[in-house]
């Protein structure tokens, strides 16, 4: 075979038979790049098409193009405005407070437990659970009168909130679920990256008289900055995203107070069926959840 | 348990006459150097050495100064703004001593520091170690699983089997007056030989051979009858078989240049002998060695300590 490649030009059968290095790579890449084009860059495209068009089921009529109008819609939607500003908000109170819940979960799995796996366990079942059942649970910890967070207050003194009433306590109740859901995601990350941490840097630090605060701050966080790095991007992504939970709790209300910009997505294209418009919103969406994937490749790169 | 890292189920440790069981390792003015080094890999060697007396509460102008005096010691002042991740095997070890020089404490414990080296380079900083030592007088107490480490450095050696004290002497009593078979076997290389012998009137038995022992060991098996083990270090053959010979075949030959090593086939197990380096001999030949006597020491067959 060596003498055959070194010599003379060779025939169409015998390139199919043993094809070069660049053409077999080509080949085996193939399958792979027809179907990641079928399932992502083909809806991608229609949508952003879309998003250009007056696509809407409800008239009948054929879509036409209509520039960026859409688009422009969106400055003078008070909705838009509000349920962006809403995803901003659960995204910088529910990542930051998934970090802090998630970190205090993977010391305290790492503690040195007899038995770990209750411990593993208990971790992973809020993980676990569909985003809609911890919707729904939740829903009924802050039910007003049947609830066993407004009993807790009652029994402690305070008076019931009730919840889904007031736009404020509505997000509140929206976020708690919301870190408690995604808190044990990011716990199971950190703990990987405790975990990475050897035992004798905190022996040095002990023998070098550094109290527990102190290897905390210095060694623990520092050594578990990439992992935290990680954790966030993922968290944040995701917090961009948010639709289940505040959909099965509230609805996005009251009015459009807990309405999500995935969930006035959701209203325009399924509800009013405004495919048009609810396009033009998803590439919003798509572009700021872009613009991270975008921060976490160049993170990675940058550690790699 | 002397860093207070593992807690101590019984007894009493001292430090300069302060019972130290229950103070944490801050408290016990203990530096340690360890088998991985432990530097932390997020900060500079500068940062490493300097730590422990940041976290004391020591002033800046007080640090560098203290940090710059170990690594010129050290011979790693160029290093100090590199982080451990660029340094060799050796640049480690010596940033993990300087973090351990840079506290001036009461005690240093080197965990064996120089496993994770290779031959030539162990060999190389087990001598800065000693000059190190010799340089700060400071108390040190040194793990080894190496008896050349252990007989090199110590001015005093503990060995230990199982969390117990073996022996505790200094190199010179550990080598020539080993307190059992394990304390002989660890210290010495080749280790020493041990033959399984019949104590018989103050004569050792080997098989139908009869080793007769010196007027010390003689004294000892007139005490003791039966079976016991008789230990010889390989320096303690010679090549001319003399009053005591040992009989047996030569299984290999290993000529080092400075000496030669053969493994002998004998009554009572291989024996391997260090002779001068002109010995002439070849496998599967039969030999007679003098066996210096007077340097066996004789030991309890069943719990291998010296006998008396």
């Amino acid at each position: 075979m060596a003498e055959r490649r070194a010599g003379a030009p060779r025939g169409v059968r015998s390139r199919i038979l043993d094809p070069g290095d660049t053409a077999l790579a080509a080949v085996l890449l193939l399958p792979a790049a027809l179907l990641l084009s079928l399932v992502v860059l083909y809806p991608v495209g229609k949508l952003v098409w879309t998003s250009f068009t007056d696509l809407s089921l409800t008239s009948g009529a054929p879509a036409a193009f209509v520039g960026i109008r859409n688009f422009r819609w969106m400055l003078e939607d008070a909705t838009f405005r509000q349920s962006l500003w809403n995803t901003i908000l659960i995204t910088l109170v529910t990542v930051p407070g998934a970090l802090v819940a998630g970190l205090g979960l993977a010391m305290l799995a790492n503690l040195p437990f007899r038995v770990k796996w209750p411990v593993r366990l208990s971790l992973l079942i809020p993980w676990a659970l569909p985003l809609s059942f911890a919707g729904l649970i939740f829903a009924w910890f802050f039910h007003s009168e049947y609830g066993v967070v407004n009993d807790i207050l009652r029994r402690l003194g305070f008076e019931g909130v009730i919840w889904f009433n007031s736009p404020r306590w509505a997000m509140v109740a929206v976020c708690i679920t919301i870190i408690w859901k995604t808190a044990s995601f990011v716990a199971l990350i950190l703990l990987a990256g405790l975990q990475t941490i050897p035992r004798s840097l905190y022996e040095a630090a002990d023998v070098d008289g550094a109290g527990r605060w102190r290897q905390f701050v210095e060694i623990t966080l520092p050594l578990l900055r990439p992992a935290i790095a990680v954790a966030l991007i993922f968290r944040t992504i995701t917090a961009l995203q948010t639709f289940d939970v505040p959909f099965m709790m509230t609805r996005g209300g009251p009015g459009s107070s807990t309405t999500t910009l995935a969930m006035y997505i959701h209203q325009n294209t399924v509800s009013f069926l405004d495919l048009g418009y609810g396009s033009a919103l998803a590439v919003v969406l798509f572009l700021i959840s872009m613009l991270f994937t975008a921060l976490y490749l160049r993170m990675i790169r940058a550690r790699g | 348990m002397i860093a207070g890292l593992e807690s101590i189920s019984s007894g009493e440790v001292l430090i300069g006459g302060r019972v130290v069981n229950d103070l944490p390792p801050r408290e016990r003015d203990v530096a340690m150097v360890f088998q991985d080094y432990a530097l932390y890999p997020h900060k500079t060697v500068f940062e490493n050495m300097a730590f422990s007396l940041r976290v004391r509460g020591a002033r800046k102008d007080e640090i560098r100064p203290r940090v710059q005096e170990a690594a010129a010691m050290l011979g790693i002042d160029a290093l100090l703004d590199r982080r451990p991740a660029q340094l060799s095997g050796g640049q480690r070890q010596r940033v993990a001593m300087g973090r351990a020089i840079v506290r001036r404490p009461q005690v240093f414990l080197f965990d064996e520091p120089l496993s994770n080296l290779d031959a030539k380079l162990r060999g190389q900083v087990r001598a800065e170690i000693k000059k190190l030592h010799q340089a700060l007088g400071t108390t040190t107490v040194y793990v080894t699983h190496d008896q050349v480490e252990a007989m090199t450095m110590a001015d005093r050696i503990v060995i230990m089997r199982d969390g117990v004290i073996e022996q505790d002497g200094t190199p010179e009593q550990v080598y020539n007056q080993p307190a059992s078979t394990f304390v002989g076997g660890f210290i010495g290389a080749p280790a020493m030989n041990f033959l399984t012998v019949t104590l018989d009137g103050g004569a050792a038995r080997l098989g139908p051979q009869a080793l007769p022992l010196c007027p010390r060991n003689a004294a000892i098996a007139a005490r003791h009858q039966g079976a016991a083990i008789l230990g010889i270090r390989p320096e303690h053959f010679r090549p001319e078989p003399g009053p005591h010979p040992l009989a047996g075949t030569v299984q290999i030959v290993e000529p080092l240049g400075s000496d030669t090593l053969l493994h002998i086939g004998t009554e009572g197990g291989t024996v391997t002998a260090r002779l001068p380096p002109d010995t002439r001999a070849s496998a599967g030949q039969r030999i007679q060695l003098g066996v210096d006597i007077a340097k066996a020491h004789l030991f309890d067959a069943a719990t291998g300590r010296v006998l008396a």
